[in-house]
């Protein structure tokens, strides 16, 4: 049951193949010659589509970039914010913990759009991939199209919401009273947690989850 | 043509990155390993549902369902289908250009792809508990629209 959750498409597939199989064996071959087709032609290019995002990763971790960042005003902002967005390896859903350290920086609303939209859609090695199935044109055409859509979008956005109403943070705290000053939390997280005048501090509040509040042997670590 | 461009631009840019930090590229490759191994059944699914798809449904009804004439209820009901679609982006290529070759039209194909990495459905609550309902649901909203937009001219363009 977990296996058919965690491979919800690949099970999906299978299954289809299995009734196929059932109702017409030969069309089942069919159906295997037109993948192998494109499983030799995505072999060609997947390794090195993983290997660039990958190295990019290495080299220029969105955090780095992030430093960059500033007020995040003007030409510039665009511009480094276009850069997290397309550098920055992973679906969209990676992008927002990162937007969100952004705004609680000041980021604008403007800049974060940007980069939610650059992370959806351009990457160099996607692009690449997208002119080997679509051609250049069409990949041109749609790129262009695409960041047009998004500068656009993200002036509109900020018209719209004049600010982001943050979703009020579930943010650690220490409950004194309980603290035995262990500093298990210390050792472990020493990025979130620290010490400052013999009390427990918290210098980090991006993590809201149960892994850090669970880290405290009394449970002085609450929401 | 532009395979070879692509890994000779991984080739090369290996190679550089191992002669100023063979240690960081070690790293990198790591990385890449653990990233193909984590969508790895994501790709081999979608690869097996293109041929499952081009063998069961005819070109015939690729074209008249969703080919260049179909209209802009057929744009509409793809991006709809994008949305709520979750497959690696790249993937995506060899997907609808095997529909393209099957007769689709550029229009409803490109709303698809342009929903499926801009409007996304399943992430959706993650999105708003990140920024707030109001920023998910009008970026969102915004994104759909636009991606109509876009798979229209693209649509009028490249015919």
């Amino acid at each position: 049951m977990k296996w058919l959750s965690k491979n919800k498409i690949l099970s999906l597939a299978l299954l289809g193949y299995m009734i196929l199989g059932l109702y017409n064996f030969e069309m089942l071959g069919l159906a295997l010659k037109t993948s192998k087709y494109y499983f030799i032609e995505m072999l060609q290019i997947l390794p090195a589509v993983f290997i660039l995002t990958s190295l990019l990763q290495v080299w220029v971790p969105t955090t780095t970039i992030m430093k960059y960042f500033g007020d995040g005003s003007g030409v510039k902002g665009y511009l480094i914010s276009f850069l997290i967005g397309s550098l920055s390896a992973g679906p969209i859903y990676a992008a927002f913990p990162v937007c969100k350290t952004l705004l609680k920086k000041g980021a604008s609303i403007r800049n974060v759009v940007i980069i939610l939209s650059a992370w959806a859609v351009v990457k160099v090695p996607m692009l690449i991939n997208e002119i080997k199935f679509m051609g250049v044109s069409y990949m041109v055409i749609r790129w262009i199209l695409t960041v047009a859509a998004f500068l656009v979008m993200a002036i509109l956005m900020e018209k719209i919401l004049k600010m982001v109403e943050l979703p009020q943070d579930q943010g650690l705290k220490i409950d004194y009273k309980r603290c035995i000053m262990c500093k298990a939390c210390v050792r472990k997280y020493p990025d979130v947690f620290g010490v400052l005048k013999d009390k427990i501090v918290i210098h980090e509040e991006d993590n809201f989850n149960e892994q850090l509040m669970s880290i405290c042997p009394v449970g002085a670590i609450t929401t | 043509m532009s395979t070879i461009i692509l890994i000779l631009m991984a080739v090369g840019a290996a190679l550089v990155s191992l002669k100023k930090d063979s240690l960081k590229t070690k790293k990198a490759f790591g990385g890449a390993k653990k990233m193909m191994g984590s969508m790895l059944s994501d790709i081999v699914g979608v690869l097996l549902l293109i041929g499952l798809v081009l063998t069961l449904i005819s070109p015939e009804i690729i074209e008249k369902t969703i080919g260049g004439e179909s209209g802009i209820f057929a744009v509409i009901i793809s991006a709809l289908i994008g949305t709520i679609t979750l497959i690696p982006a790249f993937v995506a290529f060899p997907l609808i250009g095997s529909l393209r070759d099957s007769g689709a039209g550029i229009m409803t194909l490109t709303a698809f792809l342009t929903t499926l990495t801009m409007v996304g459905f399943v992430t959706f609550p993650l999105e708003a508990k990140t920024f707030g309902k109001k920023f998910a649901i009008v970026r969102n909203s915004l994104s759909f629209g636009f991606a109509i937009g876009i798979a229209v001219i693209v649509g009028q363009v490249m015919r």
